[in-house]
């Protein structure tokens, strides 16, 4: 072999790491300013799901969404207000920076809340297409990144980065790929891997500035070994609501009906 | 009685339009039928046809106030609902009442400080099979295996602070758990024996609890204390004619230490509850230990359940709590898709000389209803508390409206 072609490959493979760790930092750059761009002191919404089976639709559900905090340091209460049977049911979800997320369950009849194993956040929660993980808020800081390169998604611009949980992050999933738009820093799409499979798609959908927020007012979960999918749709939307980390806690979830 | 059912009225009937949006209802109309295929010596009846409406409501008339109501309706075909036109209040009748206020109770909340008057339900304890340290919790036990809890007017002030919680109740009325009627398959009775109820000699004073509850990072724990009297009772003959006994219902003071923690591990979650209860009959432990694991969309729970008893007194007494220790006890939930789920549980006497089996397979139809078919399976030994009720073994249908 020739200096000619092997210095190139040396000083190529030499700078390989470099380059990896360059495309890295860059997609963390890309996620946290998405993150940055998301950030909002609390949030409300009141959520419609329409759960769709493989011969059409066979579910829905409404749910009024509250969240104080941001990213790794926020609280949150999901609580449905339909189908009338599991009218009252609500979920807690503590988030932290370092680790996974607390959740419990409220259940009216049993006039009891209930822990959420950590384990347990790979199941569909209450037959929709979203895992109680996926409820969680995902922080920058427990996942590292690589640059996939960039890709045209419904013929919008997107980065495409995978993310890997860090050793302290409890999750269902391997990794996941997620496709950023340029043009806002929002996230356009997300496949969650387990086992090295594609197991869930994350469509979003409707963007919309809110508050000075830009935001998928729709999510449409894919959970592709059922074969079924969930519509989310974000109404009554609205940022920087007023709210009190006392609305957040096991004792406010047993002071509503 | 009658100010209750004002009140009521004037909190949930007339609520005023401006406020509409703090008002929050819904309920259900429940029709069951319990088919039981083979008859017991105190009862020939093998099919039950049962109704129940239920009616919940919460009004807030500012931030820091709020107030709930709760009513049930129900009849039956087997004479376990009272026939008369009550409305129940206490909770203290043998049968079930055809009218009930389940819930009347007022909440103030600023901050730290929630306080909580009224008819209440207050449950302690994390475990999900047996809750030893659940004292304020009686319940309606006419079908043994199927029962529903009861509220208790109290008056609970609870205080958070960071990670902490402090329960503290004062439990102004004593409500007693209802027990099977005599004259009804789930009240086992010596044959060749009739038993009279003669009535209750209920205790007069206050109940008393604190519980003290940690989250930690990952893990959380509470201790409790409960000085008050036991909602289930001992049997005490007062009268004999000829083959007939009258028995009259008393409740022993009960005083109880317990503990009760939950840590989420990776394979599997902990959860765990004890309480050591000290009673003029005897003292004694209860105990739980379960996991809890996920595999794809079943979710299991499993645990063992002990007693550990000082005085080894048998009393004459009705005893779910102590009658489902030392044994096995299980529930495996698959849920199908967003509108069907199918449950198992079981509970296995670790002597073997009692088992219970229950299977049930639930479906909602559209936004309001949900139908249910069921089958339990009782066997065991005469002597055990399960294997008691084999003739009680099984299949129930139900069909919910709700709104």
């Amino acid at each position: 072999m020739s200096k000619a072609v092997l210095l190139p490959a040396v000083f190529a493979l030499a700078a390989a790491p470099f380059a990896a760790n360059a495309l890295a930092d860059e997609a963390r750059r890309i996620v946290e300013e998405a993150q940055r761009r998301a950030h909002a002191n609390s949030e409300r919404y009141e959520g419609t799901l329409t759960v769709y089976g493989k011969s059409g639709k066979i579910a829905e559900k409404r749910w009024r969404y509250d969240r104080i905090g941001s990213h790794g340091n926020s609280k949150s209460v999901i609580r449905f207000s339909s189908p009338a049977e599991v009218k009252g049911v609500a979920l807690l979800i503590v988030n932290h920076p370092e680790r996974s997320s607390d959740q419990w369950m409220w259940t009216p009849a049993l006039e009891r809340n209930r822990r959420i194993a950590m384990q347990d956040r790979r199941r569909r929660f209450f037959g929709t297409d979203f895992s109680f993980e996926d409820l969680e808020e995902r922080d920058a800081g427990q996942y590292d990144f690589r640059m996939l390169g960039e890709e045209l998604l419904d013929g919008i611009p997107c980065w495409k980065i995978e993310s890997r949980p860090k050793e302290t992050k409890t999750s269902q999933y391997d990794r996941s790929i997620i496709w950023i738009r340029k043009d806002h820093y929002v996230w356009w799409q997300l496949e969650n891997y387990s086992r090295e499979k594609l197991v869930r798609r994350a469509k979003y959908g409707d963007l919309e500035n809110v508050s000075g927020i830009w935001t998928a007012r729709t999510v449409d979960m894919s959970d592709l070994r059922e074969g079924s999918h969930t519509v989310l749709r974000l109404e009554k939307l609205d940022y920087n609501v007023p709210m009190k980390d006392e609305q957040f806690t096991l004792e406010a979830l047993r002071r509503e009906l | 009685m009658r100010a209750a059912v004002l009140i009521l009225a004037s909190v949930f009937a007339l609520t005023p339009d401006a406020a509409a949006q703090q008002f929050a209802q819904r309920g259900f109309l429940d029709l069951s039928a319990p088919l039981y295929p083979q008859s017991a010596p105190n009862d020939g009846g093998h099919v039950l046809g049962e109704a129940l409406f239920r009616y919940e409501a919460s009004w807030r008339p500012g931030p820091e106030w709020a107030l709930y109501g709760s009513i049930d309706a129900r009849t039956d075909t087997h004479q376990q609902v009272d026939r008369a036109a009550h409305l129940s209040l206490w909770d203290r009748e043998r049968a079930r009442p055809a009218f009930e206020i389940r819930r009347l109770s007022a909440l103030w909340h600023r901050g730290p400080v929630t306080v909580e008057a009224g008819k209440q339900f207050i449950r302690w304890g994390k475990a999900d099979i047996l809750n030893p340290t659940d004292r304020f919790a009686p319940r309606d036990f006419l079908s043994v295996v199927d029962n529903d809890f009861l509220a208790v007017p109290a008056a609970r002030l609870t205080l958070e602070r960071g990670n902490n919680t402090v329960d503290a109740v004062w439990q102004v009325r004593f409500v007693p758990s209802r027990i099977p009627l005599f004259n009804q398959r789930w009240a086992v009775v010596p044959q060749d024996v009739q038993i009279i109820d003669a009535g209750a000699r209920y205790p007069g004073g206050p109940q008393l609890g604190l519980r003290w509850n940690h989250l930690g990072a990952g893990y959380e724990y509470s201790l409790s204390f409960f000085d008050g009297y036991n909602n289930l009772p001992f049997f005490e003959p007062v009268a004999q004619i000829g083959p007939a006994y009258a028995v009259q219902r008393v409740y022993p003071k009960l005083r109880m230490y317990g503990g009760d923690a939950a840590v989420p591990l990776r394979p599997f979650t902990l959860k765990s509850e004890a309480a050591y209860f000290q009673s003029p009959a005897g003292d004694y432990a209860l105990y739980v230990v379960q996991l809890e694991k996920d595999i794809g969309e079943w979710s299991l729970v499993g645990g063992y359940a002990g007693e550990w008893d000082r005085s080894k007194t048998a009393a004459a007494d009705f005893a779910p709590d102590r009658g489902l220790a030392r044994a096995f006890l299980g529930r495996a939930t698959y849920t199908i898709d967003a509108t069907r789920t199918l449950t198992f549980e079981a509970a296995l006497r670790q002597t073997g000389e009692g088992v219970w089996l229950r299977s049930e397979y639930s479906q909602s139809f559209g936004e309001h209803w949900r139908a249910t078919a069921g089958f339990t399976l009782i066997r065991g030994e005469p002597t055990d508390f399960l294997g008691q009720y084999r003739r009680n073994s099984h299949a129930a249908i139900g069909w919910r409206y709700s709104f």
